[in-house]
């Protein structure tokens, strides 16, 4: 039996169109804190955690904007947190993220499993697709009308950050004090406060990331479900070298090898079975193979990863 | 600075560093009470249990061993500036080629095959960091980002290879798991029925090495410069690409021994499950807790591992998930470095 070739390619593109946001919203908000000197590598963390409450608080009241409030709610405290240490303390922000993934890896599932001991939880209820009566529109349909509005309001915060970042007077006080917060606070720029908001900016981002994971990608959590789908975002955002027009483009690229292997074992079924890992590397692969390309431009902003302090 | 003055700031930042433990121990043991758990059995359970059974011990050492060999390697790099976040991935590489080796060079007699299944870990290692390596030197290009990268691929790779090349033929239902390394392929207890191996005297002395061969030696100046002013070392005739080549290919090779340790001294089989372990995250909470000193690092390493293990028998003993033993590290590692800034304070 053969598949036309353009059901394949559409599911292909649909599969690409449904996974992309949750790189776009992470990516994004990876990007505003990035750009103010301050790296996030806990947002895996923080996304299991909204994950989590995601599914939690969805099943309790069965609606999913309630749910991903819940999750923007954790997400903004955890970036709290994350502020005061990366900000007051001053600490290592490396160090900080990993424990800050090591904490959600261990928390979330703890929640969960104090939750529902059972295993047995209720049904997930998602956001409906954006047009009801997607099925009766031929390609187009399935590949774009499926998609939940917050596919769309990714693609919008995709060009809103870009304006963000090159065209008000805070994205500029952003990028300052990322470059060189000791001008910055000069011209009467409160670094740490424009931090702050881009840290909890960021935190909150990862939080909509999270809560569109448990609507896209899984019905239901499992320990560590992310499975470094997180971490990849700061690989993405650096060969976007942190301009959100690319990072566009990297997510879409990345998750369109994604899919395209993804259909290939599909198809192929059993005759690749014993392979088929090797052809799951190939996503990661092809982000590795950018480096020499695109990596040799990128150019991280001038403070990353160095704390301020006045004076 | 006296060497009193210095001595008593040790002692203080020792003592915040307990403390600092102490609240991530807290912390577990809310985690517990909210789960459900009792509280009291968790606790007597977390620090009696390792002590008390022969596994325990057991697990002990092979983590300390682990942990050890991995922060040497990551704190290596740190103090040239370079962070390996991928010393799980090098792991995978060093269980992997274990039963490669094993498997594709079992023409060569026993001691030899035997030394070339170490020396193989190591190279797997080796070559698992080299891809970051080159990137960093040739490229330029963000070792942290390609490193959190290939732990993923490592994963994705490891699952390849157990479902195949190195797959034990005798599995029923085509179960990836690879054959169990026979008794003499295995590394042997010191002390009879002692569950303590030769592999910790061995990484002890690894540690002493390098101890004597960084700190000791002007090597360390050279990879300090290179990583806290990389213009300074220039100016220095410092050559920064050899000094990063050198450290991170140390690190990949001495994370990859430490994946034979695990696989010839504790696992003895490679399955999906020790794909899923976190030990290359947790190494660098060790690395940084023992402050890159290549001596301090053990004193951390087996702290940790004591640790590790006993809020893993904790969390078996009050039917908690094991999973909280993260959560307590993550409470612990901010704690820790908590101390760092008290102590950069000058509050201690």
């Amino acid at each position: 039996m053969t598949v036309p070739l353009s059901d394949i390619a559409t599911a292909v593109l649909a599969t690409t169109f449904q996974l992309s946001p949750f790189y776009l919203f992470a990516g994004m908000g990876e990007i505003v804190s990035e750009k103010s000197g301050v790296a996030n590598m806990g947002l895996e963390g923080i996304m299991l955690m909204s994950l989590v409450l995601t599914f939690i608080v969805d099943y309790a009241t069965g609606n999913p904007w309630i749910a991903l409030l819940a999750a923007m709610a954790v997400a903004g405290a955890i970036g709290l947190v994350f502020a005061f240490f990366a900000l007051r303390v001053r600490m290592d922000q490396i160090a900080l993220g990993l424990a800050i993934y090591l904490f959600g890896l261990g928390f979330s599932f703890i929640v969960f499993n104090t939750a529902y001991p059972s295993g047995l939880f209720p049904n997930y209820v998602a956001l409906p697709p954006i047009y009801s009566g997607w099925g009766t529109v031929p390609y187009f349909g399935t590949i774009f009308l499926q998609l939940d509005v917050m596919a769309y309001v990714s693609i919008a915060l995709v060009v809103l950050t870009a304006i963000f970042l090159n065209r008000t007077s805070l994205g500029l006080r952003v990028r300052a004090v990322g470059e060189n917060p000791k001008a910055a606070d000069n011209m009467g720029v409160n670094v740490n406060k424009v931090r702050l908001f881009a840290i909890l900016f960021g935190a909150v981002m990862f939080g909509v990331a999270g809560s569109y994971f448990a609507g896209n990608f899984v019905p239901g959590f499992q320990t560590n479900i992310i499975a470094g789908r997180g971490f990849i975002v700061l690989a993405m955002i650096y060969f976007a070298n942190w301009k959100p027009y690319r990072a566009l483009f990297a997510a879409l690229s990345f998750n369109l090898v994604y899919a395209l292997q993804n259909e290939y074992i599909s198809i192929a079924g059993s005759t690749v079975a014993s392979v088929s890992t090797l052809f799951n590397m190939l996503p990661y692969v092809f982000l590795l193979a950018l480096i020499p390309v695109f990596g040799r431009k990128a150019r991280a902003p001038k403070f990353l990863l160095k704390p301020y302090r006045k004076g | 600075m006296h060497e009193n003055t210095q001595g008593l700031r040790w002692l203080k930042a020792t003592a915040y560093n307990v403390l600092a433990v102490g609240l991530g121990i807290l912390a577990g043991l809310v985690v517990v009470a909210y789960a459900g758990g009792n509280v009291e059995v968790a606790l007597s359970s977390l620090f009696l249990d390792p002590l008390s059974s022969s596994g325990g011990i057991q697990q002990i050492f092979i983590l300390f061993v682990m942990f050890y060999s991995m922060g040497l390697g990551i704190g290596l790099a740190l103090k040239a500036g370079l962070w390996n976040i991928g010393a799980q991935g090098q792991l995978l590489a060093g269980m992997v080629m274990v039963f490669v080796v094993y498997l594709y060079l079992a023409f060569l007699p026993w001691p030899v095959l035997y030394v070339a299944m170490i020396l193989g870990a190591a190279l797997g290692g080796l070559l698992w960091i080299a891809i970051p390596t080159i990137l960093r030197v040739k490229f330029g290009a963000n070792e942290i980002v390609v490193t959190i990268l290939l732990n993923v691929v490592a994963v994705n790779f490891g699952f390849y290879m157990l479902a195949g090349p190195i797959k034990s033929p005798g599995t029923a239902l085509g179960f990836p798991i690879t054959t169990v390394l026979p008794a003499r392929f295995q590394i042997p207890n010191i002390i009879g029925n002692v569950p303590i191996t030769y592999a910790v005297p061995a990484t002890i002395a690894i540690g002493v090495i390098l101890y004597f061969l960084v700190e000791r030696t002007p090597f360390r100046v050279k990879a300090d410069t290179v990583g806290e002013s990389p213009e300074t070392a220039r100016y220095a005739g410092i050559s920064i690409p050899r000094v990063m080549t050198i450290t991170m290919l140390t690190a990949g090779a001495l994370a990859g021994l430490a994946g034979a340790t695990y696989m010839m001294g504790y696992r003895y089989e490679l399955d999906i499950g020790s794909f899923s372990t976190n030990y290359g995250l947790v190494a660098i909470i060790v690395a940084l807790v023992g402050r890159k000193h290549m001596l301090g690092i053990g004193i951390s390493a087996f702290f940790f591992a004591y640790i590790a293990y006993g809020a893993e028998a904790m969390a078996l003993a009050v039917n908690v998930p094991t999973y909280v033993v993260f959560a307590m590290e993550g409470v612990m590692m901010i704690g820790i470095l908590m101390s760092a800034y008290f102590e950069r304070r000058g509050a201690i």
